[in-house]
């Protein structure tokens, strides 16, 4: 059951709890009871869980926390359960929604969901929303559009690095991050920097091209 | 009344993809001419490298996928799988689901009482048995958990030998097995194995792989009460939507529009609605409000079709001259509750004498789709590791071995050019031989397709008066690149460049176009385009013709954005200005001399084998392809990257495991099953064969997956020195070889 009664109560409660979007701690938190139990202890008081665990009726984690969330400069609030992922907020919650980040292995090892949080690429699909507040989210929309691409999209679209383009946000906001920590990287640097991306039309090659002739137009600008 | 001339007619064999099966079919077509392609190194922008025209949009994330879509009131839907690999269903219980807070639809395969008993049983693990929609994707997620299921569990078979055995549990009454066909003589097969210098016996065996699509399956199916419906499918098929949607809707076909904006990948597997899209179509139904039914990935590895798994047994007979003199196969293919799919051996190769059976072997297991190249990559890999193996037992260099036995010079050709691209002279002289734990090895391997088009697509293109152009049709985009060949043409035509043509694909209220399966969509499509565009061209020069002065409509000449002809030129928005207010309007359709098929490729693999660890390394893979005309280089080259790729992934890698207990797959997620990534890419080097001069067009999608995996399995022989018979190779198996050729050594 969703809970709208106490909705304003605790804003952004999870906005002081320490943030570590590593797989390993997500897995260890999440346990057996779901990914919403990792996180009660923030928002029990905010919402109808603790009574539905009470009565044993683990079915459903229920009632919703309305949060504040920084998503490509700009302020977003949105309403969601406290399980939710920061994925599944911005393409299912936010109104209007980011979809270019996509829900494709729901695991965490294809990247397809790859956002950056402190300008760190993670995948979004194992992190909490409420575990993004306070922090700054970037998605890909955030890094240039269509009539203004940055470096690295600009180059995707150059040598090809698509075809069906699901998997191409990821790849683009994985590389964009790392360009800025390795302004110089080599072909075996791009790879290792790119492990954490799957793609099944087979664009790799192209894709380390890319990244390859993006670091070159950035510091060739700088 | 006057009748007209009869128009010429001819037979032509195309292909035709029903129920996610390819099938050839002969039709008649008119023989009319009209203008060609031209020479394929003569075009403007045809056969360039030409960048894709939605790059922008997906690089920037705003291009919208089904699975994107959203609309006011939307709800989620999810399936509820069988667990069990055979069993009755005795009682859904879906009241506690219904109950829940946010959940507004449920429907389960009990609902309907049904005289036939065989609805409520379940013929392998993942069959979905009940469906929900609701407010998110996390309470349709609580509501699906809420559902109980009594089953009677039944005996169920799920590996291939086990199937075979005496009192297995049969899947269909008539039994496990079921022959397909026969081909040649088997007596004069067994009198020939006497006559043979060499004979050999082998099996090899391929698992079954999935396409991993990484958009799954699924609609948004925008239906809230009333006569109408809007259905946003991820489909290689816009107008295999409509008709499958109406009738789950109840509503007219022609009242279901379907939309395929963008989708994320499909290899043969996403025709039609399948079971996914008719429960979200009575979700929507029944809850009156749009569904989003997206399969999730577990979904989509247990019930969304997959490339069927191949176990073929050979004999095979040669002489000291490398002449293939007999051959025998018995070919079963594994396609779980479907049929799969093979190519008869012995493939593309001569022998004498020759007999082959076709059975499929049925499991358990969801039926097999259609997959890049259905049947293709299974024979091409078996047969090319029995040529090799034939080649080493007499002495003979593989690759002459192989042309010996070939009678079409482009292969001759394409290995020649292969060989000198990989630095064929390399390889190990013996296989095995180099020195130390890390040995190298190389392999080749070959592949033909079909492909070829079909008058199914109608083009319409207009010209607007101020200039701007459009071209329409309802085709889908997976990647390919239609949207970009698309424009192209229409520019290239009227003597435009690419970013003065728009496209309108994916939606079937636009002109028909064929599904994409067996690469029939641009030897389809580009003709109709082209057709359309001529039509368009010549509307215009009509128009403008009395403007020119004394010139005829076809001596009026497009190019370089500039409209001239008797003397005169006007720049391509004066000469629209001067078209009439509704501008320019022609409809094309295809041409058969247009389009062509027959498609040869050869791939050439180096490998690096780890003897210590059995590790494989590939470093560098070369893929030569015919193709007629390219009609964007850039995208062809990728196409053949992307068929190297999946290749690396079945060779190598991919396939599922069952637990034949159970009856479940134990590796239903990409945690589990090994897709190909960057860390294991090798050089990869895609070449075009220009020396094919056919002035036609042809899809490039499948040819390029089938030859690279017997070349990989034949690089990592020639690396080791041990054959390992079932793919994919992989460590455990690879030392297995090691030790066992050790002690038999």
């Amino acid at each position: 059951m969703t809970d709208d009664s106490n909705e304003d109560k605790e804003k952004g409660a999870a906005a002081g709890g320490s943030y570590d979007a590593s797989r390993r701690r997500f897995l260890k938190g999440v346990g057996i009871a779901g990914a919403g139990a990792a996180f009660a202890d923030h928002l029990l008081a905010d919402t109808q869980a603790a009574e539905a665990q009470a009565n044993g009726r683990a079915s459903s984690v229920a009632g919703t926390v309305e949060i504040n969330l920084e998503i490509n400069g700009q302020k977003r609030s949105v309403r969601v359960e406290p399980r939710t992922t920061l994925l599944n907020t911005l393409r299912n919650h936010l109104d209007p929604p980011l979809t270019g980040p996509k829900l494709v292995c729901d695991m965490g090892t294809c990247g397809a969901c790859t956002v950056l949080l402190e300008d760190k690429p993670v995948y979004s699909c194992l992190v909490l929303a409420v575990d993004a507040v306070g922090k700054k989210i970037t998605t890909v929309e955030g890094l240039g559009s269509a009539e203004k691409p940055n470096a690295v999209q600009n180059a995707f679209v150059e040598k090809d690095a698509l075809m069906c383009g699901f998997c191409t946000p990821g790849f683009v906001t994985t590389i964009s991050a790392y360009l800025k920590k390795n302004p110089n990287p080599n072909l075996q640097d791009v790879r290792e920097a790119c492990k954490g991306n799957f793609c099944r039309c087979g664009t790799y090659p192209r894709v380390f091209a890319a990244a390859l002739a993006a670091a070159q137009a950035q510091t060739g600008h700088d | 009344m006057q009748q007209a001339p009869a128009k010429k007619k001819k037979k032509i064999r195309v292909p035709r993809v029903v129920n996610g099966v390819e099938t050839m079919v002969e039709i008649e077509i008119d023989d009319e001419g009209g203008p060609g392609w031209g020479a394929n190194d003569k075009h403007a922008l045809l056969n360039h490298h030409l960048r894709r025209v939605d790059g922008p949009l997906k690089v920037s994330g705003i291009a919208e996928y089904t699975y994107d879509k959203r609309a006011p009131g939307m709800l989620y839907g999810r399936l509820l799988r069988s667990p069990h690999a055979h069993a009755r269903v005795l009682k859904i219980d879906v009241t506690a689901a219904q109950r829940m807070s946010g959940v507004k639809a449920v429907i389960s395969i009990t609902d309907k009482p049904t005289q036939d008993a065989s609805a409520a049983i379940v013929n392998f693990a993942g069959e979905p048995v009940a469906a929900v929609a609701a407010d998110t994707p996390e309470i349709a997620g609580d509501a699906i958990r809420a559902i109980k299921v009594d089953y009677e569990v039944l005996p169920h078979v799920v590996r291939a030998d086990d199937a075979l055995k005496e009192g297995a549990p049969k899947v269909y009454p008539e039994g496990n097995l079921e022959q397909r066909d026969s081909q040649g003589f088997a007596t004069k097969v067994a009198a020939a194995w006497d006559k043979c210098d060499v004979v050999l016996e082998a099996e090899y065996r391929t698992p079954i792989v999935h396409h991993s699509c990484l958009e799954t399956h699924g609609h948004m199916v925008d239906y809230r009460g009333g006569d109408t419906a809007t259905v946003y499918a991820s489909t290689q098929g816009t107008f295999t939507i409509p008709g499958d949607a109406a009738k789950e809707l109840g509503l007219m076909e022609s009242n279901v529009t379907a939309i395929v904006e963008h989708m994320g990948g499909g290899f043969g597997s996403k025709f039609g609605i399948g079971i996914e899209g008719a429960l979200a179509c009575r979700l929507a139904k029944q809850a009156k409000a749009p569904v989003k039914l997206m399969l999730t990935r577990q979904d989509e590895f247990l019930l969304a079709g997959n490339r069927s798994g191949s176990w073929q047994k050979f004999k095979a007979g040669v002489n000291k001259d490398g002449t293939l003199v007999a051959f025998q196969a018995l070919q079963y293919q594994l396609g779980g509750l479907g049929d799969g799919s093979q190519a008869g051996q012995p493939y593309i190769y001569n022998a004498a004498n020759r007999y082959r059976e076709r059975f499929a072997i049925h499991t358990n297991e969801d039926s097999s789709r259609a997959m890049r190249a259905p049947g293709h990559p299974q024979a091409s890999y078996a047969i090319e590791c029995l040529m090799d193996d034939l080649a080493y037992k007499i002495g003979m260099d593989p690759v002459e071995f192989r042309k010996k036995n070939l009678t079409d010079k482009v292969y001759h050709r394409q290995l020649d050019r292969g060989a000198r691209e990989i630095g064929w002279d390399r390889r190990n002289q013996t296989p095995g031989s180099a020195n130390g734990p890390l040995k190298r090895g190389m392999g080749c391997g070959i592949g033909t397709w079909g492909g070829g088009g079909g008058p199914q697509c109608k083009v319409d293109v207009t010209i607007a008066r101020d200039g701007s152009v459009m071209v329409a049709v309802g085709t889908q985009d997976l990647g390919t690149g239609t949207r970009t060949y698309t424009r192209a043409i229409v520019a290239e035509e009227l003597g435009l460049q690419l970013t003065d043509v728009i496209e309108k694909i994916g939606n079937s209220t636009l002109g028909a176009a064929n599904a994409s399966g067996g690469s029939t969509t641009s030897a389809s499509l580009a003709p109709a385009v082209k057709v359309a565009a001529n039509k368009a061209r010549m509307a215009m020069a009509e128009q403008l013709a009395p403007l020119l002065g004394s010139v005829k409509p076809e001596e009026i000449t497009f190019g370089n954005g500039n409209v001239t002809g008797g003397g005169k030129s006007l720049s391509w928005r004066q000469a629209a200005a001067a078209l009439p207010s509704a501008g320019v309007n022609a409809r094309g359709e295809w041409r058969a001399d247009l389009a062509a098929s027959g498609v040869h490729g050869v791939c050439f693999a180096e490998v690096e084998v780890d003897v210590e660890t059995g590790r494989v390394r590939p470093i560098k893979m070369v893929h030569v392809q015919d193709i007629g005309l390219p009609l964007n280089r850039l995208a062809t080259e990728s196409q053949i990257n992307g068929g190297m790729i999946q290749s690396l992934g079945m060779a190598l890698w991919e396939g599922r495991v069952m637990d034949a207990k159970l009856g479940i797959q134990l590796n239903p997620g990409f945690g589990d099953y090994k897709l190909p990534g960057c860390a294991e890419m090798p050089e990869l080097v895609a070449i075009i064969d220009d020396e094919d001069k056919r002035e036609a067009v042809i899809g490039v999608g499948e040819p390029s997956i089938i030859p690279s995996v017997g070349a990989l399995a034949n690089a990592v022989f020639n690396a080791c020195g041990v054959r390992v018979h079932d793919l994919p190779l992989t460590p455990d198996k690879i030392l297995m070889a090691l030790t066992n050729g050790r002690t038999t050594a």
